[in-house]
C-alpha cells in the first residue's frame, strides 16, 4: 500500500515543482492596474449640459429604479434667483448610498435625461460607511482616481453616445 | 326646364305676394290649417303627419310624425312639454332655412302653432342661428303680428289653448345646430351635446319632453294639414315623399334655392335648373347634402336626389345642399378647408373629436404645402377611421367621413401632392383664395413652415 | 326597496344586478375593469365626455360609453379584454389624449400615481404617430395659493368644473373657448376661493390640478399612507395621511362614504404644516420669576407638575379644549380624579348623549326629504362636510329649511330653542309635515342647544324615533367635545373636594389656551399649568409649560358628531413625547396605574361610555352604532336657554361665529391665510340702507367702551336688527353692539 501511495505523493510535487518556474498570471494590483472594459459600470456621475444647468430635474425615476433602494431625491423648485437646471424642477438634494449600490446600472436605463450614467471608476473605498454616501456636488464632480480604461475600438459592442458626450 | 315647373309647397305663394305680411298671408289661405287644426283631434293631427311621410328636413332625416310619438301625451307626463325648432342653420352649403325664414314667416309660425298643438305643447322656442340678424328681425316682426291678431299667446284663435313663441338668438355655434347641444344653450349653459338616452322626448329642455324639429320641416306642416297626408306622400318617391327646398351653390350658373320633389336627379338640378357649369369647365365633384356628407364624383351625376338613392351612392342627402365643384378646384384645399371648418366648431367635449379635428388639420395642411411623405395618407386615414363612431354626438362622424371620402374618391390627387413636393395647379385653384383667414389656421401654416 | 335584479354578461361573465345600474360599477362588481376618466358617480349623471370606456354591446354597431348605460336584462356587454373594437376604441381614445398631452412626466407630481399613465400602459398605444407642435399654454398657473392649475396636461375631464359647479357649488371653475383650444380657467382669473377647492386636486386624473403645497416634495414610492381621522372639526373626515421621512406631506380623503363621501375641505387638507410651524414647543417651559421662561427636562417637569398638583390641595380645575382623544381625557381625569380627587373641568361648550336615539349617519342627509337647519351660525363653517351634504340634498329635491339671523326663514338671533319649541306645537305648518314625514332631518347649528338635549326634546316629541329614516344632528363647536366629557366622567366615581379658589388650572390643548373664558379663569387661578402646542398662546401666563402632540401625532378615538367612534393613527412620530406617556409616569407618582398605551385604556373605557366596541372595530370605516331607545323622560327639563337680550331701538344684536378657517393650526400655514375671513361685518339690507352704509364702507362697532373698525358688507339673507362678524374680529366686543359709519372709506 504504501508503494503505491510514494509515486502518487512524488507526482503531486513533481506538479508544485513545475509550477514553481512557470511564469504567474497574478496581476500586482495597485502597480499594475487592468484596463477595464469601455462599459464597465463603476462610480455614478451626474452630468451637466453644456450650459452648464444640470441635466437632473429631480424626476426620482432612478430611485424608483434602484433595485437596493439606495438613492434619495428630494426636489424643489427652480426660481428665477435659483435656477438650477432647465425646466420647473431640479434635485435639491441627490444621495446614492455607495454601500448598498449593487452597480447594476438601473438607474442609468431609467433616466430619461441621461443625467445619471455609471462610469468607470471603482476606487471608491472608504473607512467609514457614512463616508460612502455621496452627496450630489460628489457625484457631480469627476473622480479623484482614475483608472485605465481599455480601447473602445477593440470591441464591437459599442459605447451609448450619452456615455462620453455632454 | 325652369324650376316653376314644379309646384311649391313650402315656398308656395312666395313669388307673387309678399308672405312676410301677415294679411298677404292669409290671403293666399294662411292660418286656415291652424283653424282646421285646432278643430281636429290632437291625435287625428298627427296620424295626417304620419301619412304624409315627411322626414326630418334638417339633415338626419328621422321620420317626423314618429318622432313626435315618442313625446309623451300630456296626461302622460305632469311636466311641461316644449317644442323647439332648429334655426340654426350651419351646414355649410345650406341657405334654405334663411329663405323660409325671409319669405314665408308666418307658413314657419303657423307650422309652429300646428305641432305643439298636435303634441300638446304650450311653449315653442325658436333658437335661430344669431348670424342671421335680418331673418332674425324678420321673424320677430311676424310675430309680434301674429300675436297681434290672437294667433299666438293667451287663448289662440279662441280655442281656449294657449301657445307662446320666444324667438332666441345663438351666439355663432355650429354645434348648437345639434339637437342637445342646442338644448344646453337654451338652457344658458355652454353649448355641448348630452349623451343620449335620455333622449329629448322624454327627457329636454329643462329636463322635461321635447321635440325638435327643423325650419323647413315645421314649415311643411300647414299644407300637410291642408291638404292631407296622403296628398303630400303623393310628391316624391317611395320613402322620400314630399318636396325640399333644395340649396345649390358652387361653380354654377345659377346657384340658390330651388323647391323641388324629392327623386329628381342631379344632373337636372344642376344643369337643367341651375344652367350647368359656367366658364366651359366640367363639372369635377358634387357634395350632396352639405360638407358633412362624403363627396361625389361627376359620374355620380345621375344619382336620384332622395334619401336611398344617394345613399347607395355612398353618401347622404343630409340637409339637401348641393354645392357642384368644378375642374378648377384642389381637392386637397376642399379637404383642408372642410376640415378647418370642423375643427373650428367641434365643441371640445368629446376627445376624438377634439384632438382628432385639429389632426385632421395638421396632416392635410401637410400634404397641401407639399411636405408630406406616403404614410401621411394612410395616417389621415386612420386617424378618420379612429373618430368615426366614438364620438359623443354626430359632429365627429362629420368631420371624419368627408375626408376619409375625398382622399378614397381623389387619392390621385393626393398623391400628386405628395409626389410632386408641391399642390399641383400651383396659384390657380379656384379655392386659394378661399382658405379660412381666421387666426389660428394661419398659425398654424406659419408652425409647419417651421417644421420644414 | 330592493330594486329588480337583471342578468346581463360582460366579457361572458354572467352577473346578477339591480336594473339600471351603471355598466363601468356592474363591471367592477365582477372584478373586471373598464377603464375611465370623466365617470366618477360623486358628481352626478354620467357624461361619457372622455370616450375612454367605449365598449362593444351585443346588438349595436358603434361603441358605446359604457359609463352612460345601465344594466337592463340580457345585455352583452364586451370590454377591451374581448373585443377587438373596444380595445380599439379605447386605444383610440388614449392615443388622441396623448396627441396634444405635453411630456412632463418626469417633472409632473402626478407621475407614479396616474391613471393617464396606467390605463397607456394596459390600453394605449406604444408610441405616438404625432408629429406636429402639440398645442401649448402658460403653464403653471397659480389659481390659488393652494392649487396650480397646468392647462397643457388638462385631459378636459372636466372632473374639476363638474364638482365646482354640481357639488361645492361655489361655480369657480369653468371651461372657456372651444374645441381644441378648450381649457379650465376661473372667472376673470379671480383666485379660486372656496372651502372645498382643494378636491379637485384629487379629483384631477391626471397633473393639470396639483397641490402647491405637495409640489415636489415626494413621488409615490417615497411615501407611505397613514389611515387616520382628522381632528379639526366635529365631522371627523377620514383621511390618509402621507409622510415621507417622518414629515407629514399631505393629507388625502379615505372616503367614508357614510362621513364624508370622499371630500374633505381645505382646512383638514392643507393644515399638515402645523405640525412643524417656526414656534412649536418642543420642550417643557417653566417661568422663572423675573427672568422670563426657561426650558428644563423632563424629569424636571413632571418634578415641577407633581409639585404644582400637590401644592393646589385639591382646589384643581381643567380647562379641556374638546380636541383631546377619549383616551388622552380619559387618562387625564383618572390622573386629576382618582389620583387626587378633582373632578373639576370645563368644556367650551355643553355636551348631552340626548341624541342617540336620534341617531344617522350623515349620508342619510342626501337621501332626506324635509330638512330643518336651527341656529345662528353658518353650517359650513361648523362643519363643512355636512354643508355638502345639505346641498347634495337639495338637488335631489329635498326641501331644506334654514331658521336664523340668516336663514331662508329668518328668526331672531338666539332663537333657535324657541323655534324648537314652535315646531313641537301643532299651529306650525313645517312641524307638522315634519311629524309625518319619513325622512326628515333637524340640525342644531349655533350656540346653546344644551348640548343637544333640546333638539332632542324636539324630535323625541315628533316621533323621530320611532321612524328609521328620520334623525336629527347637533352641530357641536368641539371636535371631540361629547368624547372628552364621557372619558372625563368615566374615569372615576369619587367625587369633587374641591373648593374655591382655583389652586391650580390645568389648561389642555391650544383651544383652551387662546379661549378668553380660560384666560379670564387663569387670572383667578394661583398656578397654572398649559399643554400646548404653540408658542404665543401660553406661554405668557402658565406656570409651566408642557409641549402637547397634534392630532396627526396621536394614536386614540374620536367621537364626531353622528356619535360614531374613530380611531386616529400616528402618522408622524411627534417631536415631544406623547401626552398620554407622561402622564402614565405622573399617575404613577400619585398611585393610579394609567397604562401609557391608548389601546389599553380604550378597553378599559369603551364598556363604560362607548358601547363596548372594539379598537380594532374603529380602525377602518368605523360603523355607526344602532340607535338606542328613548329613554323615558326623567321629568327633569333641561335648564331653559337664556334669553336672547333684546336690542334697544338703534343697537343691534351681534352674532359673532367662529369662521372655518379660523385656529391655531390655521393661522400657521401661510397657503391658507388667503381664505382667513376678512374683517367684514355683515349688515341686512335694511338697517344698511337706514344707517345710510354702502357695502364696502367703514364702519365703528361699539359696546360698553370696546370699538372695533370693520369694513359693511351688505347681506340681504340676514334678519333686520342683526349684524354677524367672524368672532375673531369682535372679541372685545358684548353681544349688544352700536353700529355707526366710521370716517373716510
Amino acid at each position: 500500500m504504501a508503494n503505491e501511495l510514494i509515486p502518487a505523493t512524488f507526482k503531486g510535487f513533481a506538479v508544485t515543482f513545475r509550477e514553481m518556474f512557470k511564469k504567474p498570471i497574478t496581476q500586482q494590483y495597485p502597480e499594475y492596474k487592468r484596463p477595464v472594459y469601455p462599459r464597465f459600470r463603476g462610480r455614478h456621475q451626474l452630468h451637466l449640459h453644456a450650459n452648464g444647468l444640470e441635466k437632473c430635474v429631480g424626476c426620482s425615476l432612478c430611485a424608483a429604479a434602484c433595485p437596493s433602494d439606495c438613492i434619495r431625491v428630494v426636489a424643489d423648485e427652480n426660481t428665477a434667483n435659483n435656477r438650477v437646471s432647465a425646466g420647473e424642477r431640479y434635485a435639491r438634494i441627490y444621495e446614492i448610498n455607495l454601500s448598498r449600490c449593487i452597480f447594476c446600472g438601473y438607474c442609468e436605463l431609467a433616466c430619461p435625461f441621461d443625467a445619471i450614467t455609471l462610469g468607470n471608476e471603482f476606487e471608491i473605498s472608504e473607512y467609514s460607511r457614512d463616508d460612502l454616501i455621496y452627496t450630489k456636488d460628489m457625484l457631480l464632480g469627476r473622480p479623484i482616481k482614475v483608472v485605465p480604461v481599455a480601447d473602445p475600438n477593440l470591441y464591437d459592442t459599442p459605447v451609448p453616445y450619452y456615455k462620453t458626450h455632454s | 326646364m325652369p324650376s316653376t315647373e314644379f309646384e311649391k309647397i313650402v315656398l308656395a305663394g312666395a313669388d307673387d305676394h309678399d308672405l312676410t305680411r301677415l294679411s298677404e298671408y292669409e290671403r293666399v289661405g294662411g292660418y286656415q290649417s291652424l283653424r282646421k287644426a285646432l278643430g281636429m283631434e290632437r291625435q287625428a293631427v298627427l296620424d295626417e303627419l304620419l301619412a304624409a311621410g315627411l322626414r326630418g328636413r334638417g339633415g338626419a332625416g328621422f321620420p317626423m310624425g314618429r318622432k313626435a310619438s315618442f313625446v309623451p301625451k300630456p296626461e302622460q307626463t305632469t311636466k311641461p312639454i316644449y317644442l323647439t325648432i332648429n334655426a340654426d342653420e350651419s351646414e355649410p352649403g345650406t341657405f334654405k332655412d334663411r329663405e323660409i325664414m325671409q319669405r314665408v314667416p308666418h307658413r314657419l309660425i303657423e307650422g309652429a302653432l300646428i305641432t305643439a298643438y298636435t303634441i300638446g305643447s304650450n311653449h315653442v322656442f325658436i333658437y335661430i342661428r344669431g348670424e342671421y340678424l335680418s331673418e332674425f328681425e324678420i321673424v320677430r316682426a311676424a310675430l309680434a303680428e301674429a300675436r297681434d291678431r290672437g294667433l299666438v299667446g293667451a287663448n289662440v284663435l279662441g280655442s281656449g289653448w294657449n301657445c307662446t313663441i320666444v324667438l332666441h338668438r345663438g351666439a355663432g355655434a355650429y354645434i348648437c345646430g345639434e339637437e342637445t347641444a342646442l338644448l344646453e344653450s337654451l338652457e344658458g349653459k355652454r353649448g355641448q351635446p348630452r349623451s343620449k338616452p335620455p333622449f329629448p322626448a322624454l327627457q329636454g329642455l329643462y329636463a322635461s319632453p321635447t321635440l325638435i324639429n327643423n325650419v323647413e320641416t315645421i314649415a311643411t306642416v300647414p299644407p300637410i294639414i291642408e291638404k292631407g297626408g296622403a296628398w303630400y306622400a303623393q310628391f316624391g318617391v317611395p320613402n322620400s315623399a314630399g318636396t325640399r327646398v333644395f340649396s345649390l351653390s358652387g361653380n354654377v350658373a345659377n346657384g340658390g334655392n330651388y323647391e323641388l320633389p324629392m327623386g329628381i336627379s342631379l344632373r337636372e338640378l344642376i344643369y337643367d335648373i341651375g344652367g350647368g357649369i359656367p366658364d366651359g369647365r366640367k363639372l369635377k365633384a358634387i357634395i350632396p347634402g352639405g360638407s358633412s356628407t362624403p363627396v361625389l364624383t361627376a359620374d355620380d351625376i345621375d344619382t336620384a336626389l332622395d334619401f336611398d338613392a344617394i345613399g347607395a351612392a355612398g353618401s347622404m342627402l343630409g340637409s339637401g345642399a348641393i354645392i357642384a365643384i368644378d375642374d378648377r378646384a384642389c381637392m386637397v384645399q376642399l379637404a383642408l378647408r372642410v376640415a378647418q371648418f370642423y375643427q373650428h366648431e367641434s365643441c371640445g367635449k368629446c376627445t376624438p373629436c377634439r384632438e382628432g379635428t385639429r389632426w385632421m388639420v395638421n396632416i392635410i395642411e401637410k400634404v397641401e404645402t407639399g411636405h408630406a411623405q406616403q404614410g401621411d395618407l394612410d395616417l389621415l386615414l386612420s386617424v378618420c377611421d379612429r373618430i368615426l363612431g366614438k364620438c359623443l354626438c354626430p359632429l365627429g362622424d362629420a368631420a371624419a367621413m368627408p375626408v376619409a371620402s375625398y382622399v378614397d374618391r381623389f387619392r390621385e390627387e393626393f398623391q400628386a401632392h405628395i409626389d410632386q413636393g408641391c399642390c399641383p395647379f400651383g396659384d390657380s385653384s379656384s379655392l386659394d383664395r378661399i382658405l379660412s383667414p381666421v387666426q389660428q389656421h394661419a398659425r398654424l401654416l406659419r408652425e409647419l413652415a417651421v417644421i420644414a | 326597496m330592493a330594486a329588480e335584479l337583471v342578468t346581463i354578461t360582460i366579457d361572458g361573465v354572467e352577473l346578477q344586478v339591480p336594473k339600471g345600474t351603471n355598466l363601468v360599477e356592474a363591471a367592477a362588481s365582477g372584478g373586471i375593469e373598464i377603464p375611465v376618466f370623466c365617470y366618477e358617480p360623486r358628481l352626478g349623471a354620467p357624461v361619457g365626455a372622455c370616450r375612454m370606456c367605449l365598449c362593444e354591446v351585443e346588438g349595436m354597431p358603434k361603441p358605446q360609453a359604457a359609463c352612460t348605460m345601465g344594466a337592463t336584462d340580457g345585455l352583452k356587454l364586451h370590454t377591451a379584454a374581448t373585443s377587438k373594437q373596444a380595445a380599439d376604441a379605447q386605444n383610440a381614445t388614449l392615443e388622441f389624449i396623448l396627441v396634444n398631452h405635453p411630456l412632463d412626466c418626469p417633472v409632473c407630481d402626478k407621475g407614479g400615481e396616474c391613471p393617464l399613465q396606467d390605463l397607456t400602459f394596459r390600453y394605449g398605444p406604444g408610441n405616438t404617430r404625432m408629429t406636429f407642435p402639440k398645442r401649448t399654454f402658460d403653464k403653471p398657473i397659480p389659481i390659488s395659493p393652494l392649487i396650480a392649475l397646468d392647462r397643457e396636461r388638462c385631459i378636459l375631464c372636466y372632473r374639476c368644473t363638474r364638482f365646482s359647479e354640481g357639488v361645492a357649488e361655489d361655480g369657480q371653475l369653468v371651461a372657456v373657448n372651444r374645441g381644441a383650444n378648450s381649457m379650465i380657467a376661473t372667472f376673470e382669473q379671480e383666485p379660486y376661493r372656496a372651502p372645498f377647492s382643494g378636491n379637485v386636486v384629487e379629483l384631477c386624473p391626471v397633473g393639470a390640478l396639483t397641490s402647491t403645497q405637495y409640489r415636489f416634495q415626494a413621488r409615490p414610492w417615497d411615501i407611505q399612507n397613514v389611515p387616520s381621522v382628522c381632528g379639526l372639526c366635529p365631522v371627523g373626515c377620514n383621511t390618509s395621511v402621507t409622510i415621507r421621512e417622518n414629515k407629514a406631506k399631505r393629507v388625502q380623503s379615505r372616503n367614508h362614504p357614510e362621513v364624508d363621501q370622499g371630500w374633505l375641505c381645505d382646512k383638514g387638507r392643507f393644515s399638515s404644516a402645523h405640525l412643524t410651524a417656526r414656534d412649536r414647543i418642543t420642550s417643557p417651559l417653566r417661568r422663572k420669576r423675573r427672568t422670563g421662561i426657561e426650558e428644563i427636562d423632563w424629569d424636571t417637569a413632571l418634578d415641577e407638575a407633581e409639585a404644582l398638583i400637590r401644592g393646589a390641595n385639591g382646589r384643581i380645575v381643567t380647562a379641556l379644549s374638546g380636541t383631546e382623544t377619549v383616551e388622552l381625557a380619559y387618562a387625564l381625569a383618572r390622573l386629576l380624579r382618582e389620583g387626587v380627587g378633582s373632578s373639576a373641568a370645563v368644556l367650551p361648550e355643553e355636551t348631552s348623549d340626548a341624541l342617540d336615539p336620534f341617531r344617522l349617519p350623515l349620508s342619510a342627509i342626501a337621501h332626506a326629504e324635509l330638512i330643518v337647519v336651527v341656529g345662528d351660525d353658518p353650517v359650513l363653517e361648523r362643519a363643512p362636510i355636512v354643508d355638502l351634504w345639505l346641498r347634495q340634498a337639495r338637488r335631489a329635491g329635498a326641501q331644506v329649511v334654514t331658521i336664523g339671523p340668516a336663514g331662508s326663514l329668518q328668526a331672531a338671533p338666539g332663537s333657535a330653542a324657541a323655534t324648537c319649541e314652535r315646531l313641537a306645537g301643532d299651529r306650525d305648518e313645517l312641524g307638522r309635515q315634519l311629524r309625518v314625514s319619513e325622512r326628515a332631518i333637524l340640525i342644531w347649528s349655533g350656540p346653546g342647544g344644551h348640548g343637544g338635549a333640546t333638539l332632542a326634546a324636539l324630535a323625541a316629541d315628533l316621533g323621530f324615533h320611532e321612524r328609521p329614516g328620520c334623525g336629527a344632528f347637533h352641530l357641536p363647536a368641539t371636535p371631540n367635545g361629547r368624547g372628552v366629557a364621557e372619558a372625563w366622567a368615566a374615569a372615576s366615581d369619587r367625587e369633587d373636594e374641591g373648593g374655591e379658589p382655583i389652586g391650580l388650572l390645568i389648561v389642555s390643548g391650544d383651544e383652551a389656551a387662546s379661549d378668553p373664558n380660560v384666560r379670564h379663569l387663569a387670572e383667578h387661578a394661583e398656578h397654572v399649568i398649559a399643554i400646548t402646542l404653540f408658542h404665543g398662546l401660553a406661554v405668557g401666563w402658565a406656570d409651566l409649560v408642557l409641549p402637547a402632540t397634534s392630532y396627526l401625532e396621536r394614536d386614540g378615538s374620536l367621537v364626531n358628531l353622528e356619535g360614531r367612534v374613530q380611531r386616529l393613527r400616528r402618522a408622524v412620530t411627534p417631536p415631544v413625547p406623547d401626552e398620554i406617556a407622561w402622564i402614565s409616569k405622573l399617575g404613577a407618582r400619585f398611585g393610579v396605574e394609567i397604562s401609557p398605551h391608548p389601546s389599553v385604556l380604550f378597553e378599559e373605557l369603551s364598556p363604560k361610555v362607548l358601547g363596548g366596541v372594539t379598537y380594532g372595530e374603529t380602525g377602518d370605516r368605523a360603523p355607526l352604532p344602532p340607535r338606542p331607545p328613548l329613554a323615558a323622560p326623567t321629568g327633569v327639563a333641561p335648564a331653559p336657554e337664556p334669553a336672547p337680550v333684546a336690542a334697544a331701538a338703534g343697537s343691534f344684536q351681534l352674532v359673532r361665529y367662529r369662521a372655518l378657517f379660523s385656529g391655531p393650526a390655521v393661522e400657521r400655514i401661510p397657503e391658507l391665510q388667503f381664505q382667513r375671513p376678512a374683517d367684514e361685518l355683515e349688515l341686512s339690507a335694511e338697517d344698511a340702507s337706514r344707517l345710510g352704509i354702502a357695502g364696502g364702507d367703514t364702519v365703528v362697532v361699539s359696546s360698553e367702551g370696546a370699538t372695533v373698525t370693520l369694513r359693511a358688507r351688505v347681506n340681504r339673507r340676514l334678519i333686520a336688527g342683526a349684524v354677524r362678524a367672524a368672532e375673531e374680529h369682535v372679541r372685545d366686543l358684548a353681544d349688544i353692539v352700536i353700529v355707526a359709519r366710521g370716517a373716510g372709506a
